[in-house]
């Protein structure tokens, strides 16, 4: 080719070059020449000195590839032209837009290449994205990763580094003044809790594997708790510490156990709450806190559980029980009661033989308590096995045809009074137990009544019948003989 | 004469027959008016028409009280404030079906099991129920407290 | 017993000419032929009518028509009257008994032409008994208020709407209202306990009077021949005693079903509810309605359904007309046509019945 031709070429790649709008420098080769930085940093501008130890500086981008314009040119109004695609400092509420041509949903050439994911829309459709929205001083990328300086998420400087992040969060989230802005109703402790967990305290030792306010809240896509998409959503906050605390190989370091969350999904109030979704049961973070985390003290478990189980805990704490437990240091409720493994609580528990909590101190007849453990658990039972046992006369009655609906109706009251003295049982007194279940008992009894009466109704119908039947037929018989009688009688008549 | 009579005129086969349907009839008009003439006695209770209960005695009920009654197969609670107003609540509890009661104490409908509180519009206010009671309408008829479904 | 027995009878002599009753005692004979077993249905169907109207008159002691009391009472004289269950059970029996005996004393009655000349009217007021037969079931069943009775009066009611011009007005004016509703109960229960029960008094008693000024009909095979092959019973003793003994015979299988297959509460009514599946009218009715199902949507441009019922009618019209349109046939011939009408007519049911309760 002739000279004239190799400069043409030149030139057409160059245009070529230049005719692409604002794209960014083909893959991570450092741009030949950056005359953005190089004269900013001459001015000694502290965005050219940071930019120089950034993330994106290390991957090959230019000043010019987040605020546009041409890095090629020296002169600045050619450099920072409009026409050549300046944008200059971006407006706050469009940076996520900004940083979201590379890491958004657009297709691009650092996706495969540093395995970028899609943080722009997930920021978008959280509660951080929806406050920049309705506010420009809201929270956008560089309100948490910086500018000018990014380090990789797994730099310790970095704030968004485990260790730094709390803080990084706490500046926007223990500021009442601001947080009043966009969510008046939020409270602003969180950051000052989580310090007195154990989380937070590790955190503050450089544990660097701790639960963070991320780890539990997802970092881009924030949700609102009430968001039943949110990993902290009631429903979903079990899952959400099992994330960490059932990984036997993440908290082997801790010597703390991991079966929590599998001993809970299967308890009573696991079930309740993951299975049936009752709001209304507890999840880990109602019996250690969430932000601070922590396990009750020893002498304090029935308080927790007392919060909702007030008439229990209530009758506990007056009982022989309480200081018997305090004295040897044992954890109240999670003696009979277990603590994430909650099982329904069934009458077996109250007893001398096996399967009952009773006897794993109380050791058999030479006990003292061991006549009263019995009488309690005696009174139970004729309550649950009599009520058994009278649905099974009802259901017999009611095969037979008899009809026994007010029977029935009446042994709701049985469920009253089971459910009361089974709360009673925490007392440790004979007495109020027994007027718990005296009506339940009344009414077994008179349910039978009601059973047995209706059963021989049946039986008395069925031999009425037959009495019934027995005089007709006798009738019918002699009504033959008499009319044989009279016919035989009519025709001799006839005869003569 | 009929060769059935016989010499001695007593207790022929005729006769014998006779009595003996006359006896059986008895006996059958006594197997028949029986289940008719018991059935005009009057069983022992009044069946409930079970969408409005006579509740209560007006007179009979005293300001800040609550009164549990049956209401067709349910248990209802009706509630006479401090300040004369009648409420009528079905007493089931929505939380696990325990029978709630009023607390003038607390002014409000507390059910015992697990601490539930209503207040005297039905409404769950505290404690695990999910939701609140269903109202019933209340009626004064003279001493009747009457109750009905909404 | 037979003195006071002679000194009541002397005293009624005295003050009442009984002669006409006493002709008739004497005279009154019933023939005894092959076929007089037939002749007993007539009384059976009466006995039933009786039975009907003491355990009727019975249950009016509790029972409680409207939307909150009907279901509700019918249950508290099941479970809490004394013999409640006994007395309703055989109320439910005898009115199913009943019909079916009405169903065989007329088919008996076709079979033998005894509505023949002169007897028209009884055939007549016959035919009517019936129909206020059937109006009794279907009146009577809808008073438990279950929903079995609900959705079956649901559908027979809106059989009748389908009658050209006046189908509308009379389905409206037999449920006292668009649907079927407490209303529907109560206009049920007026004519249930009041007016069918007097206007089937009346007529019963027009038909036995005319039975009773022409006596019992003769059979066909009668018809030619000699003195010595009519073969009479008296009526008094001998036909009342055998009537009484079949009804009591009767009266013990009522008994029997009562207590063996007690007739059930079902459920109360709830409007908003569904249809359970596989709701048919009562066994009665059975034929029509699984008859008006084999009718196609539209017949020549007509709704087929009004067909059906128009073809029903008609039937009935000239079944009720048979009197008219019987060909006297030369004496000894018997006419075929009616027999073989009559054994189509019976077919005709039991097939429809079975097929409907399948």
């Amino acid at each position: 080719m002739t000279a004239r031709a190799w400069v043409l070429a030149a030139v057409a790649a160059v245009a070529a070059g230049l005719a692409l709008p604002g794209a960014p420098r083909a893959e991570g080769a450092r741009a030949a020449v950056d005359h953005c930085l190089g004269c900013h940093a001459e001015i000694g501008s502290p965005e050219a000195k940071g930019f120089r130890a950034d993330v994106h500086f290390a991957a090959g981008l230019t000043c010019a590839d987040c605020h546009g314009g041409d890095p090629a040119q020296e002169d600045q109004d050619q450099a920072m032209s409009p026409a050549r695609g300046y944008r200059g400092r971006p407006r706050p509420e469009a940076i996520p837009a900004l940083c979201g041509l590379c890491h958004g949903s657009s297709p691009n050439r650092f996706q495969a290449r540093f395995r970028l994911d899609d943080v722009a829309s997930a920021f978008n459709s959280g509660a951080h994205g929806a406050a920049l929205k309705a506010d420009p001083k809201g929270p956008q990328c560089v309100s948490c990763h910086g500018v000018h300086g990014i380090a990789p998420v797994k730099d310790p400087r970095s704030p968004v580094y485990p260790s730094q992040v709390t803080k990084t969060c706490a500046h926007c989230h223990s500021d009442p003044a601001y947080m009043k802005t966009f969510n008046p109703g939020l409270p602003v402790d969180q950051y000052a809790k989580y310090l007195t967990s154990v989380h937070g305290q590790r955190n503050a030792r450089g544990d660097a594997r701790v639960a963070t306010c991320v780890s539990c809240h997802s970092n881009h896509a924030v949700l609102r708790v009430r968001d039943p998409r949110s990993p902290v959503y009631p429903t979903r906050v079990p899952g959400t510490c099992a994330r960490c605390h059932s990984d036997v190989r993440y908290m082997a370091d801790y010597h703390i156990p991991t079966n929590q969350y599998d001993d809970y999904r299967r308890s009573v109030h696991g079930i309740a709450l993951l299975r049936n979704s009752d709001l209304n049961a507890p999840a880990c973070n109602t019996c250690h806190g969430n932000h601070g985390a922590a396990p009750p003290g020893v002498g304090s478990v029935e308080n927790v559980c007392g919060l909702c189980h007030q008439a229990n805990a209530e009758l506990f704490d007056k009982s022989a029980h309480k200081e018997a437990f305090d004295r040897r240091r044992l954890p109240g409720c999670v003696v009979c009661h277990g603590n994430h493994r909650v099982a329904p609580p069934t009458d077996a528990l109250v007893g001398l033989g096996p399967g009952s909590t009773c006897a794993s101190c109380h050791r058999g007849a030479g006990d003292p308590a061991a006549a009263k453990i019995l009488r309690t658990r005696a009174l139970l039972d004729s309550l649950s096995l009599g009520r058994e046992a009278v649905e099974k006369q009802l259901s017999r009655a009611e095969q037979l045809g008899m009809d026994v609906s007010e029977a029935r109706y009446s042994l709701k009251q049985v469920n009253q009074a089971q459910v009361e003295s089974r709360v009673q049982v925490h007392a440790l007194e004979m007495g109020p137990l027994q007027a718990s279940a005296a009506p339940g008992i009344q009414v077994i009894s008179k349910a039978r009544l009601a059973a047995v009466e209706a059963i021989r109704e049946y039986y008395f119908r069925r031999q009425g019948l037959g009495v019934a039947t027995l005089i007709i037929t006798v009738l019918a018989l002699l009504l033959y003989l008499k009319i044989r009688q009279i016919e035989r009688r009519q025709r001799k008549d006839e005869a003569r | 004469m009929s060769a059935d009579d016989r010499p001695d005129g007593r207790l022929s086969r005729r006769s014998f027959l006779d009595i003996a349907l006359g006896v059986t009839s008895v006996a059958w008009l006594g197997a028949v008016l029986f289940p008719v003439l018991e059935f005009f006695r009057v069983p022992p209770q009044d069946e409930a028409a079970p969408t409005s209960v006579r509740a209560a005695s007006f007179k009979q009920l005293k300001p800040g009280q609550g009164v549990v009654f049956r209401f067709g197969s349910e248990p209802a609670l009706l509630v006479l404030t401090a300040d004369g107003k009648l409420h009528a609540f079905s007493a089931t509890c929505t939380h696990l079906g325990c029978t709630v009661q009023y607390r003038p104490d607390l002014q409000r409908i507390w059910c015992a099991c697990h601490n539930g509180i209503y207040d005297l519009n039905g409404r769950n206010v505290s404690g695990p129920p999910p939701r609140p009671l269903t109202e019933y309408k209340v009626a004064v008829r003279g001493d009747d407290v009457m109750v009905s479904k909404a | 017993m037979g003195r006071t027995k002679d000194r009541l009878e002397k005293a009624l002599r005295e003050r009442y000419d009984l002669s006409y009753l006493e002709h008739l005692a004497a005279e009154k004979k019933v023939p005894v032929f092959r076929g007089s077993f037939w002749y007993y249905f007539g009384g059976v169907s009466l006995f039933l009518f009786i039975v009907q109207v003491v355990t009727g008159i019975l249950l009016l002691m509790y029972y409680q028509p409207g939307e909150q009391t009907a279901f509700e009472s019918v249950r508290f004289i099941v479970t809490r009257v004394k013999f409640g269950w006994l007395i309703r059970s055989i109320h439910s029996w005898s009115a199913n008994l009943m019909i079916f005996s009405v169903f065989v004393h007329m088919f008996s009655v076709y079979f033998s032409r005894a509505f023949r000349r002169p007897r028209e009217l009884t055939w007549y007021s016959g035919f009517l008994l019936l129909a206020l037969c059937l109006a009794f079931g279907f009146s009577g069943y809808l008073l438990p208020w279950n929903t079995l009775s609900y959705f079956a009066t649901k559908v027979g009611t809106q059989m009748i709407s389908v009658v050209p011009l006046v189908g509308p007005t009379l389905m409206e004016v037999m449920r006292a209202g668009k649907e079927v509703s407490t209303a529907t109960l109560t206009r049920f229960f007026g004519l249930h306990v009041a007016v069918l029960p007097a206007v089937f008094t009346l007529v019963l008693g027009a038909h036995l009077m005319f039975i009773q000024l022409q006596g019992i009909a003769e059979p066909e095979s009668w018809e030619g021949a000699g003195a010595e092959r009519r073969r009479t019973m008296p009526f008094f003793p001998n036909f009342v005693l055998r009537d009484l003994l079949l009804w009591l015979i009767v009266l013990n299988v009522l008994a029997i079903l009562a207590v063996a297959f007690p007739w059930e509460l079902g459920r109360k009514v709830d409007p908003l509810a569904s249809a359970p599946a596989g709701i048919k009218p009562e066994w009665y009715f059975l034929f029509m309605y699984q008859s008006l199902k084999f009718f196609p949507a539209t017949i020549l441009g007509l709704e087929g359904e009004a067909v059906g019922i128009g073809l029903f009618g008609l039937a009935g019209l000239l079944w009720f007309l048979v009197p008219l349109w019987d060909a006297r046939t030369p004496a000894g011939a018997r006419n075929r046509l009616l027999t073989y009408v009559g054994v189509g007519a019976v077919g005709f049911i039991i097939v429809m019945t079975i097929v409907g309760l399948r």
